[in-house]
């Protein structure tokens, strides 16, 4: 009984201290995470931030610095903000087979500071069933999502009102997703075009919030063909079968990243779970699961026809502009590209709102 | 009983006890297991449950709050210079929103325009990407929450900032408020796992639970509901944010009750299953024990009859009585006892024939032999007779050795008509067809006396005294020989039996009816025990010592009535002393 209890003893002792990890993983893919963690036994302590304020909660907890997670689960758009309270990633995970996209998305000026565990951005899922665009265009995609239109189908074309969709359009004319690129006209004629689709080939939008659940009733029920969206939506889809994937061009390309803060605990525990995240089997897990884009070339290579299609989709895709307010930009654009497609105001005012709040921004007022 | 059928009355006894306790163990672990799980599911089902309800009831006060909160920001981002519009719309904000603490509206750089001061540390302008709900702030007596909307005009450009203080008191009130188990607790905490409120009045605002409770842990870490049962409590918990869809607040609930509590009912139930399982087995091991023991008792009443069968004990005993087939088998066993009774009866009168047989053909031989000799003495003795004139002091003995000689020869023959088969006599077999030899013709009185006569020497020296009593004169249909004969032995075997003298007393009556005439014989002797009387007539019967008689003689006498057709039997003696034959022979 002694040697029991001191066997005991000794091991609650010994037993290390769980690994504080920080993330916005959805709650199926948080399910998905405890369970291969249990499976590994590592022991980890996990708490969940909505992605919506991820940064804004992140930022705070590192600008602290006194409760630090071991790890840290990002956007990748959140890096360059952040770039100063994360450790280099080690040698030993720096050089495994990740895809260039994905090492792309880990790397800014300072080194490589991530370790990429999924890539993204934006694609066209279509109804296999539909014709492919003529080409990777938008003005080829909405000619073929008007001609996919009929009586039953009076809004085949799914695209969400969202800065991170006015990208393609923007790109289109010239501009992009920075300060200074909305300066000229192409930022107001993209994003005239861009409002113009609602009511026409596009559906009214929802209610903020109920974008998601929307786009993916509409989709089940065959009012959309040619859908805008990004691989963090394929694994909701139950009918895979249906799913062709294609390219648009300047389209974003982005990703989540797993970045040790500075001031964790246990840095090399954290690293050891970024590990087991990225392993080849969790990625191939994860791919088979949801569909995701893996960052190693094996689990890419061993990975579902629908995550490689949308993997080679995203080949043409670019990241965005890699600046600390990047992910902040969004905050303007979208109420702004709300206004326009609710007709509120034109696309004139409402880009010259934009431009303000972005000069407000650059100029490092909050 | 036998120490076998106690065996089997055991055995039955256990056979029927494994038979009620086996399923009754089975069922009941069933039971019990069942009750747990389905107390434990529904225990787990009932926390859930109610986290969900109180969540909601929190989330949708959070969630109205923000919702009056952005279309007064809507409506003030029109006209964000107006001052007495903003006043309107900050008083109504105070009205509609009672848990509001404290309101500002800032402008876009976050200088405070109007309201009260914003507390430091609030993430205001592009950061709070469209608003939020923060995190718990545990200042005072209750903790709040920041919410921030950004106010936005008609073109989307941000015009301000309104912060307001949600006060939390309503949590602990919702809490309070509460209908919870014996022991069970709610409590809310924030992302950080600091308690904003509790059920049960525990201090709020100070450490974390996260790291102490694993039910926190799991709560704050996990995006679904589930339950955890841990360190002797169960708890059911609940990510809110799993309420929001963007602007997610980072709050958890729990339920958590300890287990002895929560599963009280399947205690119970377990032990009122116990105890009702240990009765209903009580009862049937009773009812069975009862069972076995009137089921094997015929058994082993079944059981000794066999064995005493077995051993030769077939004397007709009580019926065994059992139910069904039971009850068959005894009475087909006493049947078969009486059948082996009658076959052993049959075999004890075939192997007395067998001896009787064996004695007759002796007898013959022994009565053939005799006979002779007997015919020689007989000559002799009638031819000295004729020499000796009368009166001549030999003739008496000489006339009483010719009549002995003339009675053995009358015994010898009549054994030797015993030992014959039954079949007519000599006389009348010789007789053409339809002629029969004419009966015999005895006078009673006639042959008492000659008995008398004879037996005079004996009696003397037995001191036994010889009374007669002739009331009937009427012929008799009986050979005077046979009838002498009888009459010898009845009166030899009383004067034996007399061992210090007595009286033997020869009555003649007429019997009842008319057509007999009644001969009684009666002793002052020891008697015939009432169970020997009617065996006294059976062959080699006799209660004398070895040596002193063969048993043959009341066989004979009987035989002899029979032929003459009249009976003989020992009856009850009248004067409730001694032995009495009484002979009924047909009158001729």
């Amino acid at each position: 009984m002694a040697t029991f209890a001191a066997a005991c003893g000794g091991r609650d002792a010994d037993r290390p201290a769980p690994i504080r990890f920080l993330h916005t993983f959805s709650p199926d893919e948080t399910e998905l995470v405890n369970a291969m963690m249990a499976e590994r036994g590592l022991a980890v302590e996990g708490a969940l931030v909505p992605f919506a304020r991820g940064q804004q909660v992140i930022g705070e907890i590192l600008r602290a610095g006194t409760e630090c997670p071991d790890l840290i689960r990002i956007d990748a758009t959140w890096l360059p903000g952040l770039a100063s309270y994360a450790v280099p990633v080690p040698p030993n995970l720096r050089t495994l087979d990740w895809t260039p996209d994905a090492l792309a998305l880990a790397t800014v000026p300072q080194g490589v500071l991530g370790v990429p565990q999924t890539v993204d951005g934006l694609l066209v899922v279509r109804d296999a069933a539909s014709p492919p665009p003529a080409s990777t265009s938008i003005e080829d995609l909405v000619t073929a999502a008007r001609a996919a239109r009929s009586e039953d189908r009076k809004h085949p074309l799914g695209v969400r009102v969202d800065g991170y969709w006015l990208v393609p359009w923007l790109r289109a004319e010239a501009a992009d997703l920075a300060p200074d690129a909305i300066a000229g006209d192409g930022a107001t004629k993209a994003l005239r075009s861009f409002a113009a689709l609602f009511g026409d080939v596009a559906a009214p939008p929802p209610p903020s919030g109920a974008e998601a659940p929307d786009e993916l009733r509409r989709w089940s029920s065959h009012d959309v063909a040619y859908w805008i969206t990004g691989p963090w939506q394929l694994g909701a889809l139950h009918d895979p079968e249906r799913v062709a994937v294609t390219a648009i061009a300047g389209a974003p390309r982005g990703g989540q990243l797993l970045v040790v803060p500075a001031c964790a605990k246990q840095p090399a525990r954290g690293w050891q779970l970024a590990e087991e995240l990225t392993s080849i089997a969790a990625e191939t897990r994860f791919a088979q699961t949801f569909s995701t884009i893996p960052t190693r070339s094996e689990a890419l290579a061993a990975a579902p026809p629908l995550s490689r299609a949308a993997s080679e989709a995203l080949r043409s895709a670019q990241m965005l502009p890699r600046w600390a307010v990047t992910p902040l930009l969004f905050d303007d654009l979208n109420p702004a590209l709300a206004a326009v497609v609710a007709k509120d105001a034109t696309a004139e005012e409402a880009i010259e709102g934009v431009r303000r709040g972005w000069a407000r921004l650059t100029r490092g007022t909050k | 009983m036998s120490a076998k059928a106690g065996s089997l009355r055991w055995r039955v006894l256990l056979v029927l006890a494994l038979a009620a306790i086996v399923p009754t163990m089975v069922v009941g672990v069933l039971a019990i297991m069942r009750a747990r799980n389905d107390v434990e599911r529904e225990v787990r089902r009932g926390a859930l449950a109610h986290i969900r309800a109180l969540g909601a009831a929190l989330d949708g006060t959070l969630q109205d709050s923000r919702r009056t909160v952005e279309l007064a920001a809507a409506t003030w981002a029109d006209a964000p210079d107006d001052v007495r519009e903003t006043q309107l719309v900050m008083a109504r904000l105070r009205r509609d929103v009672p848990i509001v603490h404290a309101l500002s509206i800032l402008d876009p750089d976050g200088t405070l325009r109007y309201g009260d001061p914003v507390p430091p540390g609030a993430d205001v302008g592009s950061h709070s990407f469209g608003g939020y709900v923060g995190d718990a702030v545990h200042t005072g007596k209750t903790p709040i929450v920041q919410l921030v909307v950004q106010a936005r005009g008609r073109t989307g450009e941000l015009m301000g900032v309104f912060v307001a203080s949600l006060d939390l008191a309503f949590v602990r009130d919702l809490l309070a408020s509460a209908r919870l188990g014996p022991g069970a607790r709610v409590v809310v905490v924030d992302g950080a796992g600091v308690p904003v409120a509790t059920s049960d009045g525990a201090p709020i605002g100070t450490a974390s639970l996260a790291g102490h409770d694993p039910a926190v842990d799991r709560a704050l870490g996990s995006s679904v509901e589930g339950t955890l049962s841990a360190n002797g409590w169960i708890s059911a918990y609940r990510n809110l944010s799993g309420y929001q869809s963007l602007r997610g607040v980072r709050w958890a609930i729990l339920h958590q009750q300890p287990e002895a509590e929560a599963y009280a009912l399947a205690r119970r139930t377990t032990r009122d299953t116990l105890i009702i399982g240990g009765v209903a087995l009580a009862l049937a091991l009773a009812l069975g024990g009862w069972f076995a023991t009137r089921l094997t008792r015929p058994l082993a009443a079944l059981a000794a009859r066999a064995d005493a069968i077995a051993t030769g004990h077939v004397d007709v005993a009580a019926p065994i009585e059992g139910p069904g087939e039971i009850g068959v088998l005894g009475q087909r066993i006493d049947e078969m006892a009486k059948r082996i009774a009658e076959r052993h009866e049959l075999q004890t009168a075939l192997a007395r024939g067998d001896r009787l047989a064996s004695v007759g053909v002796m007898s013959a031989q022994v009565a053939h032999e005799i006979n002779n000799p007997l015919t020689t003495v007989l000559g002799y003795a009638k031819l000295l007779q004729e020499d000796k004139p009368e009166g001549h002091p030999d003739r008496a003995a000489l006339e009483l050795i010719a009549s002995e000689a003339e009675r053995m020869k009358g015994i010898i023959g009549g054994l030797l008509e015993y030992a014959r088969t039954p079949r007519q006599s000599d006389a009348s077999i010789d007789a053409p067809p339809g002629k029969l030899e004419a009966p015999p013709v005895t006078a009673p009185a006639q042959i008492v006396r000659h008995v008398g006569a004879l037996l005079e020497p004996q009696l003397k020296r037995t001191r036994a005294r010889l009374v007669t009593d002739v009331k009937s004169e009427t012929p008799l249909a009986i050979d005077a020989h046979a009838l002498q004969q009888v009459l010898v032995n009845l009166v030899q075997n009383s004067a034996q039996a007399m061992t210090s003298g007595g009286t033997i007393t020869i009555s003649v009556t007429p019997a009842p009816g008319g057509i007999a005439t009644q001969i009684t014989v009666a002793d002052e002797g020891p008697g015939i025990p009432a169970k020997d009387r009617a065996r006294v007539f059976d062959p080699f019967f006799t209660t004398k010592a070895a040596g002193q008689g063969t048993g043959l003689g009341l066989a004979v006498c009987r035989h002899l009535i029979a032929t003459a057709g009249g009976s003989i039997e020992a009856a009850e003696p009248r004067s409730g002393k001694g032995a009495e034959f009484k002979l009924v022979i047909p009158n001729a």
